[in-house]
């Protein structure tokens, strides 16, 4: 089946482009943003600022207190967060419908007017957060680094994508209320931003008061027009990483370049991912860990960027006692073996019936839906892309996954990452 | 000109939905839940019988069963059930929690009632081939390595460890331990699936957009036609009984760990407690459920100890527990362990009308938004099932929530904020444990 959510575009004179999405079933609306400035946009010896920078953003503007965002917000029974990524930063809160407006207003306030409460105590101890968050989320767990490395393998040193949107620590530490003033005004712009509202709310008049709070922030001068990277060919050097150390099991990371987000090219690559290794039935799964058992786990992984080349990744947990070199033979075989022997009818009904399940699934979630729109809105220009997904995937056929696993699966093209556990 | 700050006028009331109930043919219960406009069906089945009755050599022969029951049946292989489920797009699991055992689909409408006949066909006649559950045993082997490496999981396992007395099931992880789980086979998983899982006290909750006379019709021929023999058996095995002990700490030690990951807790009340269930979320929200709440207002805001940490009331079917988690800096650790327990004794000074308010006004109007899909209607009427209650809890609380004042909750945080603590933290034992003796919290136990 197909959803057709439905959906109104509105641009205001200061280009912020708005999206709304009717729902009345809930008594709620899902307010989104996203704003095009991720990790990519950093300059050498500042990584991390984007991030850290999401967090500034709830310790006051001009005319709300620190802290003052989440606790009005969670007051009126809104949830909300932020994060970060390499082509976006997106701000979100569910709101019952009775709040929109106070949602829009401290939007507003803190997209347009941060700079007046931006102090060096709040920049010192957001500091301090963000280092503890990627002390727990990176450092102090076991393979917690290991996508940082597999990512400067698969994009070189100078590419936007080369660094982690965590950042390094020492970049933390320099980075200033300079910096962090001037990354506002380059980056916090309505015309590099898309408001996007779901749920209990009609287009007239959900446009009326986007207008109402937005209308008046500007575009400051000194943001030229962006040129994104040429697409990157597949790897043929091999680069490979090792890491012995103290780790419950040997892991072994795959890498590939893969065609830019926004394309068919993209989906075909997507699902050369789930016939290898999405489902119970996908050929990894099936032949490393169900019927060799060489493996306890494999997983996949594939992103769609925007600037000239996305990523994915294959990510293996050897058995005991299996060495892995007998695994990176194995899944070698597979990855060739796909570009040789296409997907079977049942292999491509398995996987877009999944796809088809997990999209609906995700998308009763008002949040989600207006996730997916603010998206493709903002990097691709397709606000419907929500309600065509399914008819791109459906479009793809067993003979253009098997193109797309030789042009760019093959096992020379990956970059390499393994942990190895100590003392075996 | 910037606009002046709005005002919100008052939300409109809100209720759980309400199911309709039904019984199969087999004597199982059914909860319809009617989600008008979900393409989604969700549906969640419960065995209720708990884990508590796995004989102690095998523990984890429950979650093995709930893991291979899709993975071969008399009619079809491991390979083919995969197959089955995968080319309907219906995500399948299952798991086996304190409660009993539990089994999930989701699925598109037109495909629930494929969904229903493959997980009757795995509860009916699995076959628990050995090859299937050695690979299983494996993987969970291979997982309980991987839980010993992370801080907050073996923070955890080690907490109920030391909190729950050796003779109660609730002290050791539910899907057993490494020397349990490598003795389970096949013939196993068999008896545990022959004498303990059956349809007599099952429930199945059914959410999305539902025709409910053709929902019935299609549960009763698949889920209504589960047949078992003989009588269930009765279990009196000793579920959570909580060690009578004074304050206590055990430090894992993680030579040159960069944080120490803290969780303490106590023993706290279940949902039916007197006084009613709403002061505690209210509660866990004030102390840790927010930049603002207490704890990270000062480990997080003003000193930048942590990412966050988090507190709440965590009720079993029988009593409870509290629990307070976050990790911090490694050269905080002891400041940080105090800092904690000072935020947690200077509860007992009470909680103002703003924290009540701001905590019962957030419980109470995020309601209507976590119960938006039907996916978190099923997962909450199961859950409550499990522990005997139905969904009107739900809306009951709700209400008593909105007339609560920060009497109500002092006089909550009172009943249990005397309870002894179990401490345990992750972290450089070498560098800090003498740091914490100091402290003078209680006795210190160095683990590795």
């Amino acid at each position: 089946m197909r959803p057709h959510y439905p959906i109104a575009t509105h641009r205001l004179d200061n280009g912020l482009r708005v999206v709304i999405s009717t729902d009345h079933s809930v008594p709620t609306v899902a307010v989104n943003l996203w704003v095009g400035v991720g990790s990519r946009h950093e300059q050498p010896g500042r990584t991390g600022l984007a991030h850290l920078f999401e967090h500034l953003m709830f310790q006051g503007s001009a005319n709300v207190a620190e802290g003052e965002h989440f606790s009005a917000l969670l007051a009126q029974g809104a949830q909300l967060n932020a994060t970060t990524w390499v082509d976006r930063t997106n701000y979100f809160e569910v709101v019952p419908t009775g709040a929109l407006e106070l949602a829009l207003w401290l939007e507003a306030d803190r997209q347009g007017r941060l700079l007046p409460a931006l102090t060096q105590e709040n920049l010192d101890n957001q500091r301090d957060v963000v280092k503890e968050e990627k002390r727990q989320r990176y450092d102090n767990v076991p393979y917690g680094t290991a996508y940082a490395e597999l990512t400067a393998l698969v994009f070189p040193e100078g590419h936007p994508y080369h660094h982690t949107t965590i950042g390094s620590m020492e970049d933390l530490d320099a980075a200033s209320l300079t910096d962090v003033r001037d990354f506002y005004t380059r980056h916090y712009r309505p015309d590099n931003t898309v408001v996007t509202l779901v749920g209990d709310v009609e287009p007239e008049s959900g446009f009326a008061l986007v207008a109402k709070y937005f209308d008046e922030l500007e575009n400051p001068a000194g943001a030229g027009d962006e040129v994104l990277a040429p697409p990157l060919p597949p790897l043929s050097d091999r680069p490979r990483f090792e890491r012995t150390g103290d780790v419950p099991s040997d892991r072994l990371y795959l890498g590939f370049r893969l065609p830019v987000g926004g394309t068919q090219d993209f989906v075909r690559a997507d699902l050369s991912f789930d016939v290898l290794a999405g489902l119970a039935t996908s050929r990894l799964y099936r032949r490393l860990v169900r019927r060799e058992q060489m493996v306890t786990h494999v997983s996949r992984n594939a992103g769609a960027r925007v600037d000239g080349t996305s990523m994915g990744a294959l990510v293996v947990d050897v058995a005991d006692g299996v060495p892995v070199e007998q695994v990176e033979d194995v899944v070698g075989e597979e990855l060739r073996r796909l570009a040789t022997e296409p997907p079977t009818e049942s292999e491509m009904a398995a996987v877009v019936a999944d796809v088809e399940r997990w999209w609906l699934q995700s998308l009763a979630q008002p949040d989600e839906r207006a996730d997916v729109i603010s998206g493709n809105t903002l990097l691709y220009d397709d606000p419907e892309h929500l309600n065509t997904y399914l008819d791109e995937v459906v479009a793809v056929s067993s003979e253009d996954i098997a193109k797309s696993a030789d042009t760019l699966l093959d096992p020379a093209s990956a970059a390499t990452v393994v942990y190895r556990r100590e003392g075996k | 000109m910037v606009q002046p700050r709005p005002s919100v006028p008052l939300a409109s009331p809100w209720e759980f939905p309400v199911a309709t109930e039904h019984l199969l043919s087999n004597g199982m219960r059914v909860l319809l839940y009617h989600r008008p406009g979900q393409h989604i069906t969700s549906t969640r089945l419960l065995v209720p019988s708990p884990i508590a009755v796995e004989p102690r050599a095998l523990e984890g022969v429950a979650m093995m069963v709930a893991r291979t029951m899709d993975e071969g049946t008399r009619s079809h292989t491991a390979d083919e059930m995969a197959e089955l489920f995968e080319l309907s797009g219906i995500a399948y699991g299952a798991g086996y929690g304190a409660r009993g055992l539990t089994l999930e689909t989701d699925a598109t409408a037109t495909r629930s009632a494929q969904a229903w006949a493959l997980i009757t066909e795995c509860l009916q006649e699995p076959a628990f081939p050995e090859e299937e559950v050695s690979r299983h045993v494996r993987q969970r082997l291979a997982e309980i390595e991987h839980e010993a490496a992370s801080p907050d999981a073996r923070a955890a396992k080690e907490w109920a460890a030391t909190f729950y007395d050796q003779a109660s099931r609730a002290a050791r992880p539910a899907g057993g331990s490494a020397d349990t789980v490598s003795l389970v086979h096949s013939a196993d998983c068999a008896r545990f699936h022959a004498q303990w899982v059956r349809p007599d006290r099952a429930t199945v909750v059914v959410a999305g957009e539902l025709d409910e006379a053709r929902t019935l019709r299609d549960l009763d021929a698949t889920l209504g036609s589960w047949q078992t023999e003989g009588a269930a058996p009765e279990d009196d095995s000793l579920a959570a009984v909580v060690v009578d002990a004074p304050t206590r700490v055990r430090f894992v030690h993680r030579p040159g760990a960069v944080q120490t990951e803290i969780y303490l807790g106590s023993f706290g009340p279940d949902r039916t407690v007197e006084g009613g269930w709403a002061p505690y979320p209210a509660l866990g929200f004030a102390l840790g459920g927010s930049p603002g709440a207490r704890l990270d207002a000062v480990l997080r805001e003003e000193k930048g100890y942590t990412y966050g940490f988090r507190a709440a009331f965590r009720p079993r079917d029988v009593g409870g527990t509290f629990i307070v988690s976050g990790s911090v800096r490694s050269d905080v650790t002891v400041e940080a362990t105090a800092l904690t327990l000072e935020i947690l004794d200077a509860a007992r000074g009470g909680f103002t009308a703003e924290e009540t308010r701001a905590a019962t006004d957030y419980i109470g109007k995020t309601a209507p938004a976590r119960y938006a899909t039907a996916d978190a209607v099923a997962d909450e009427a199961l859950m409550l099932q499990a522990v005997g209650l139905g969904t009107d809890f739900v809306s009951s609380y709700l209400a008593q929530l909105a007339t609560l004042t920060p009497d109500d909750l002092d006089a909550a945080w009172a009943t249990w904020a005397d309870e002894p603590r179990t401490i345990v933290l992750v972290g450089d034992a070498e560098a800090h444990a003498d740091g914490i003796r100091a402290l003078g919290i209680g006795e210190v136990t160095v683990v590795d």
